[in-house]
């Protein structure tokens, strides 16, 4: 059976649409008290007091809990994945509006709501900082007063007990000699350009229960990191591990908001408070003040010679962290070290800033900060295109990274089919033919960029295949189905290795008391790293069967193969797996297991410089070509043409490549054209669906297309790689530059509202817009 | 959310007679759209709201009136609207708004008197209705009475139905045969937004000339309303581009924009100056016979 590169359908496709899945969303327990959080009016304040009396008094609710009660039980209570700075409930003081301050529990959802709006606090307001150049600068509002880095990330260690600056972090690469680069230059280019912020919108808004079963606590949340979860909730209450279950479900999206804590520590201290079970369920708005994805401000300097080869390039980006570091500090560097491009540029210097502000915390939001990083070096790359008369993948061609060359981190660049995916790029689009721009009141415009990623490393996965007595069987993996058809491509391994249909294959949903390690799902790592390992523990059980089989057929166990769920040896012996169960265990019982696991080779940068000959366990490589209508009179760009181009490595299954590539695209238009937070004082003035729009069917371009490249990647599982994120890394500037070819105009901050368009359109056109 | 009672009276005069002229916190609800929305983000507290869910069959449906227009109940659901042959036959302009009105799902619910009774500039109808010169009914224990659709919004959100007053009906008078119509939609976000400025347009030609003229808009200003400096422009002038290009300059300067997240006041103006030449440009390829 070849089940690898098959469009599978999806293993939860019926009950999904059918309505039988479990999501936690649903998930009651009996006896539980429902939460509600009573957030933060003010963006920067000192606590004077907390005034829960009114609540208290409101039939039904059971109790309100604030950082007081956390700290009998906890008194640490900071947590964080890379710094251990953000604390369960408000202590002292808050950072950002919405920060939890308190929670009511009563027994009645509304009864809660209500309850949390009878909490009165006082405050003592202290001064705010919201951009992050503002933040960073030594004479802004100091947010944290010391920096406390989490032990899980040796590179950050320097960082710890630092005062008085919001920098987080500061993570820079060094190759070649920068002043050496640009003096060799014959045109410099510097710019500076911005992404807003904007959320994941997760249709299944954030969900954690907890309920404590004798001397431990299970937790049940719509979580993508189950055993993050696991080890800091242990960490916080001073607990082993093992006393701490983490399980979750199918997830109504993820996108990275679901990552480390968000409201699990929170439920786990209520329960373990109260003795009852709790469960705090966000509404669509209270998204908006977890967590967001960064905005960020790149200067980006490019030196070039006359025959249109860059050879020096200096980035500096400031990533707005917002409140709580969350896993900013990682996005800062680990894509941060990306900044040059799918470029071989020989003096590199990047800089990268994690800052502090006052507004809600930043964190992994599908692409960990590439699609900004992209969003600058790609749109430079169409202006140093023009102003140096070269076609725009003429340019790219001459300048991009190739196999074996060093990159800005010195490491080698292998398995990675760059030409590939600009011939794909370049035939998709039609690149040759003549385009017509239009001369009326209507434009057209078509642009293409490409964008790298490093996948995020080190990091480890862990798999158990289980055979049955009955010969079928079950995968338990960590990797968290939030919609990518993750369970569907693992069990497509086992499927490869074991013969047995895909269809028939048991995924078992995570739990940290059933399924083994797994770092989290995020940052398109599940196929590669996941993949491996159960492939891995799919060998084992089939080692194991061969072995049994070997000795019931008295022949070798090179003479076997396993197909359609039977072991056959070369002389035409067969054995079906339940067979071969029953010659191990004599009767219809007992289980074989297999165990695998994943941790790729990686060589931590040295901090100085960012060198490291093993920076990444595989690079990300997509493109995306775009041609867009532009109303002049409006400034409303239409995307009438959309490609998406990624290499892959291998499509273990193509459909839902295709899907994960278009999508992304999709969710990344909306990020381009009109997603954007709008704020004031720091409080979020469009935190609803209503003014906060997505994109919709009708916002899908007219013609939307994934292509991809296969190349095995030598260590991937079949050769594949992630593609969960690639998508998003190249439409934004695509869109932007298919305008720059429409009317030559340049806008430098996402997202290109039409106002934001028209005004750069009548700014070209010396009749600016007035600022009434 | 506090709790709050919900009734669910069978006729007109039992849930007239649940509303209340004294307290905010009593209304009706129809499709429950927008209130709902107000509840989650707890703008509205209802005490009691007043489920017109079976009073329905009585406040349903579009038909012929004697005037020869059309009256359209208040609980006709905006998908009723959007695939009457009625509306389609006679109200082209309405119709063609109803397909890009939000979204089939709230469509599917909405109804057109809470469209109406909700008083949010940023609705597509209310312009259109004030350009085909509608009327409403509203009913309460004091009786009945009629009010004009120009008189029916008075401020930002804010209606000219009284707390304990129902809209029951809404009359569209017949359109004189020819007729111009166009509703020009403008989102700025994603496209089934709320209009970042909607501008509607009626005219009626005589010979060469436009005889008769409005002009209204919806989204960038408080409330929706007509722009009689905009009509002024038009009458008496042939329906050329430079007319329309004139009208649209006095409408762009006679307005107030507000600004919020859908663009500035300059952009609103700009885009009432664009959307009001181009909805009269449209509007000279229609103009078939009302009846």
């Amino acid at each position: 059976m070849r089940s690898i590169g098959q469009s599978v359908p999806r293993l939860e496709g019926h009950a999904k649409v059918t309505g039988s899945v479990e999501y936690i969303h649903h998930l009651r327990l009996p006896g539980m008290l429902y939460g509600k959080i009573h957030r933060s009016a003010l963006a920067h304040a000192r606590i004077v007091s907390i005034d829960a009396s009114a609540a208290l008094a409101l039939d039904g609710v059971h109790a309100v809990i604030t950082i007081q009660d956390v700290l009998s039980l906890v008194p640490n209570p900071y947590y964080g994945p890379a710094f251990h700075d953000q604390p369960i409930l408000a202590h002292g003081k808050v950072r950002h509006v919405g920060e939890p301050v308190a929670v009511a529990l009563a027994v009645d959802p509304h009864i809660a709501e209500q309850a949390a709006d009878l909490i009165h606090v006082e405050y003592e307001p202290l001064d705010a900082v919201f951009d992050e150049i503002e933040a960073a600068r030594p004479d802004a509002p100091i947010i944290h007063d010391v920096l406390k880095p989490a032990g899980m990330f040796t590179d950050l260690k320097h960082l710890g007990g630092r005062s008085g600056t919001n920098v987080a972090l500061d993570a820079r690469v060094r190759r070649g000699d920068i002043a050496k680069g640009f003096a060799e230059a014959d045109r410099i280019f510097e710019h500076t350009f911005r992404t807003g912020k904007v959320i994941h919108a997760t249709f299944e808004p954030m969900v954690s229960l907890a309920e404590k079963q004798g001397d431990g606590i299970t937790i049940h949340t719509a979580s993508q990191s189950p055993s993050f979860v696991r080890a800091e909730v242990s960490r916080l209450l001073g607990w082993a591990e093992n006393r701490v279950r983490v399980r979750t479900a199918f997830l109504g999206g993820g996108f990275g908001a679901k990552l480390y804590i968000k409201l699990e520590a929170l439920v786990a201290v209520c329960a373990l408070l109260t003795g009852k079970p709790v469960r705090i369920g966000l509404s669509m708005d209270e998204q908006f003040y977890t967590i967001t994805k960064h905005g960020a401000t790149v200067r980006i300097k490019t030196g070039v010679t006359d025959d249109g080869r860059m050879i020096a390039r200096e980035v500096e980006t400031y990533w707005n962290g917002g409140a709580y570091a969350d896993i900013g500090p990682r996005v800062t560097q680990k894509s941060g070290f990306t900044a040059a491009g799918p470029y071989d540029i020989e003096h590199v210097a990047l800089d990268n800033y994690a800052v502090y502000t006052n507004h809600p915390p930043a964190g992994a939001l599908r692409g960990f900060g590439i699609s900004q990083l992209v969003w600058a070096y790609e749109r430079q790359a169409d202006i140093i295109a023009r102003e140096m008369g070269i076609d725009p993948l003429a340019f790219r061609r001459k300048n991009v990274l190739r196999e074996g060359r060093p990159h800005a981190t010195g490491t080698v660049v292998t398995d990675m089919e760059i030409d590939a995916v600009l011939d794909l790029l370049e035939k998709r689009m039609d690149w040759r033919r003549p385009f017509d721009r239009g001369t009326g009141v209507i434009r057209r415009g078509r642009g293409l960029a490409i964008g790298l990623k490093a996948c995020i490393s080190p990091t480890t996965s862990v798999a158990t295949v289980l055979l049955y007595g009955d010969g079928s069987c079950a995968l338990h993996c960590g990797t968290v189905d939030m919609g990518q058809a993750s369970d569907t491509a693992m069990a497509q391994i086992v499927s490869e290795v074991l013969g047995i249909q895909t269809q028939s294959i048991r995924v078992v949903r995570p739990d940290t008391d059933v399924t083994p390690y797994d770092m989290a799902t995020l940052g398109s790592r599940s196929t590669f790293h996941m993949g491996n390992a159960v492939r891995a523990a799919a060998e084992d059980v089939l080692a194991q069967v061969f072995h049994i089989a070997a000795t019931s057929l008295d022949t070798e166990v090179s003479s076997l193969e396993c197909v359609d769920a039977e072991v056959v040896s070369s002389r035409g012996a067969r054995m079906t797996l339940r067979e071969i169960m029953l010659a191990r265990f004599a009767m219809q019982a007992g289980t074989i297991v297999g165990t695998g696991s994943f941790a790729p080779h990686y060589k931590k940068p040295d901090p100085a410089t960012g060198q490291s000959p093993d920076v990444t366990p595989f690079w990300m490589l997509g493109g995306a070509g775009a041609e867009i209508e532009v109303d002049t009179e409006t400034g409303r760009i239409e995307v009438t043409k959309l490609v998406n181009v990624a290499d892959v490595g291998r499509a273990l299954n193509p459909a839902s490549v295709d899907r994960q590539l278009t999508g992304a695209a999709i969710m990344q238009v909306g990020f381009t054209l009109f997603e954007e937070m709008v704020f004031s004082d720091g409080q979020v003035v469009n935190a609803s669906l209503a003014d906060y729009k997505i994109p919709g069917f009708l916002d899908v371009p007219r013609d939307i297309s994934a292509g991809y490249v296969e190349v095995p990647h030598r260590n991937g599982p079949y050769g594949a790689k992630g593609v969960g994120e690639t998508g998003v890394f190249s439409p934004s500037p695509a869109i932007a530059n298919a305008l720059y070819d429409a009317l030559g105009v340049i806008v430098h901050d996402l997202p290109l509202t039409p106002e934001r368009v028209l005004r750069a359109i009548r700014q070209a056109e010396n009749r600016p817009l007035g600022d009434e | 959310m506090k709790n709050f009672e919900l009734v669910e009276p069978a006729t007109i005069d039992e849930a007239v007679a649940l509303l209340d002229p004294d307290d905010a916190g009593v209304r009706a609800i129809a499709g429950g759209t927008a209130l709902m929305l107000m509840m989650k983000a707890r703008l509205f507290e209802p005490v009691r709201l007043v489920s017109l869910r079976r009073v329905n069959g009585a406040l349903r449906g579009v038909r012929e009136n004697a005037g020869g227009g059309l009256t359209v109940g208040a609980m006709t659901t905006l998908t009723e609207l959007e695939r009457s042959p009625k509306i389609a036959a006679a109200l082209p302009v309405m119709s063609r708004a109803l397909h890009t009105l939000s979204n089939v799902r709230i469509r599917n619910v909405a109804t057109l008197g809470g469209h109406l009774a909700h008083g949010d500039p940023h609705m597509d109808l209310p312009p259109i209705l004030l350009t085909l010169g509608a009327r409403v009914r509203a009913v309460s224990r004091r009786g009945e009475r009629w009010i004009d659709i120009a008189d029916l919004f008075v401020g930002y959100y804010q209606v000219a139905v009284a707390r304990d007053e129902l809209i029951t009906e809404i009359d569209v008078p017949a359109q004189p045969a020819g007729v111009h119509t166009w509703y020009a939609k403008f989102a700025a976000l994603s496209a089934d937004d709320w209009p970042s400025v909607g501008v509607a347009v009626w005219y009626r030609t005589d010979g060469e000339r436009i005889a008769e003229a409005r002009v209204a808009v919806s989204a960038a200003t408080e409330m929706p309303l007509r722009l009689a400096g905009a009509e002024r422009a038009l009458v008496g002038n042939a329906p050329t581009p430079q007319t329309f290009a004139a009208a649209a300059d006095v409408a762009a300067e006679a307005i107030e924009p507000v600004a919020d997240i859908r663009g500035t006041a300059a952009y609103k103006r700009e885009m009432v100056r664009v959307h009001t030449r181009r909805a009269l440009a449209q509007a000279l390829h229609t103009g078939r016979a009302a009846r």
